[in-house]
């Protein structure tokens, strides 16, 4: 097996790992408004070790796939993918480190920014709005990040990924 | 890597960037029976396994939630102290769940609600059972504290509610004591508070007082006769001459159900008396 093709069989199996525990750890979380997004990790995890292109597809085939879940107003959830993959491979090639608590920051903001489109696009109002935006998507992007952290420190050697302590 | 080569990457980024954000768009503005078809081509096909495991694991969390208050019945108190109070409101709904169930007779599927991690869960629900349990487009879905919504897609082992959040939603209701007839919409919020609903088209001669209970009027072929909807809580605004509008605590929110009822025939007479011995 070459190199290249390894790497990819890694990918995909973290990427597979993390969309069962989506469907599978994610509901037995008491409160699912507050549970990290294993699918949005997912797309940063890839999109920060891919090309801005190939990041807004997987953006766009995960939010489409988060838009047959949720269907309140398919699009919204694919938009929002492929804006938050693109600008988080784009931003990765530009200014990221390889520092954990950037890429914390990188999880936290892809969720809050992933958020605050959908409910643009969705016309949420402003009762539904503000709410999510200041206090439910916080919370949840910061569980989020803990939890993404933790995947690129478990899994960093399998995502051939350089981290700073 | 040469300039060249670089230039041409990009542009094939650029590309397929502005593919996707067009396709999203037509998504977003095209005819929403493109949304439901793609939706459904996906829920059936990629997404079989991974709703399999979700159905899993909701109902694992239920099985796991029940054990964990026998396991501390028999622990110490300070133990019990910490972790009862959350399985004892679990196990309160899931009683009621049954009581309801009992009281409707039969004609109805109970379901366990799919959340998903979008903000907008809630205005639609994935729930676990489909067309092969008898569930049809446009069966209502109740829980045991008053309506949640309706059936908007059944596909074999799965369909998507639309819930009271969703800004398409409307029901013909009526105050308890049958006086006042009106159309229930969601209402938006303007003080960032909780979703509430709005009892419209009330004709002005009628007034309704605060803590008067709403229910479903039967009218219109969806929803049966007697569903509680929500509790009137103020005025939002009267049309000179022409109609008003109360504000509406939800019954149910269908935010945090984990199990529902779907019912699937058509119900005679009212179901009042059943929601009503049905609140805790």
């Amino acid at each position: 097996m070459t190199v290249a093709r390894a790497q990819r069989t890694r990918l995909l199996g973290v990427m597979l790992l993390l969309a069962a525990l989506q469907f599978y750890l994610r509901p037995r979380i008491a409160n699912p408004r507050l549970a990290p997004d294993f699918l949005l990790i997912a797309l940063l995890v890839y999109g920060i070790r891919s090309r801005p292109g190939a990041a807004a597809v997987a953006g766009f085939a995960i939010g489409i796939i988060t838009d047959a879940l949720t269907p309140a107003r398919f699009g919204a959830g694919a938009l929002a993918s492929t804006l938050v993959g693109y600008l988080a491979s784009w931003g990765r090639a530009v200014f990221f480190a390889d520092n954990l608590l950037v890429n914390a920051g990188l999880f936290a903001g892809g969720l809050w920014l992933r958020n605050l489109i959908v409910l643009l696009a969705s016309d949420a109002g402003e009762g539904g709005f503000w709410p999510q935006l200041a206090i439910w998507s916080p919370l949840e992007a910061v569980t989020t990040a803990i939890t993404g952290v933790l995947v690129l420190v478990l899994f960093r050697r399998w995502l051939d990924l350089r981290l700073d302590s | 890597m040469s300039a060249e080569s670089d230039r041409s990457l990009s542009r094939q980024d650029n590309a397929r960037f502005l593919l996707c954000l067009v396709l999203s768009f037509a998504f977003l503005l095209g005819p929403p029976s493109w949304g439901e078809v793609t939706g459904s081509l996906i829920r059936r096909s990629v997404l079989v396994p991974f709703l399999y495991l979700q159905a899993r694991a909701e109902d694992a969390r239920t099985s796991h939630a029940v054990r964990e208050r026998l396991t501390s019945e028999r622990d110490s108190a300070a133990y019990a102290a910490q972790f009862l109070p959350a399985l004892r409101l679990e196990n309160q709904r899931l009683r009621q769940l049954l009581a309801l169930g009992q009281r409707l007779g039969g004609g109805y599927v109970s379901a366990e609600v799919l959340h998903q991690a979008l903000p907008t869960d809630g205005r639609t629900l994935l729930l676990s059972v489909g067309s092969r349990a008898g569930v049809q487009r446009f069966d209502p879905v109740v829980s045991p504290e008053g309506l949640i919504g309706v059936v908007l897609n059944a596909e074999p082992d799965r369909s998507v509610a639309m819930t009271w959040a969703h800004p398409e939603f409307r029901a013909s209701a009526f105050t308890e004591n049958g006086s006042v007839f009106g159309v229930v919409a969601p209402t938006p919020q303007t003080d960032g508070g909780e979703m509430l609903l709005q009892l419209r088209g009330v004709a002005y001669r009628d007034t309704i007082s605060v803590g008067t209970n709403v229910m479903t009027a039967g009218l219109g072929g969806v929803y049966p006769l007697g569903i509680p909807v929500g509790q009137v809580i103020g005025l939002v605004r009267e049309e000179a001459g022409w109609q008003r509008a109360y504000l509406l605590r939800p019954a149910a929110s269908p935010m945090i159900a984990s199990h529902v009822l779907i019912l699937t025939h058509p119900v005679q007479g009212s179901l009042a008396g059943a929601f009503r011995d049905s609140t805790p």
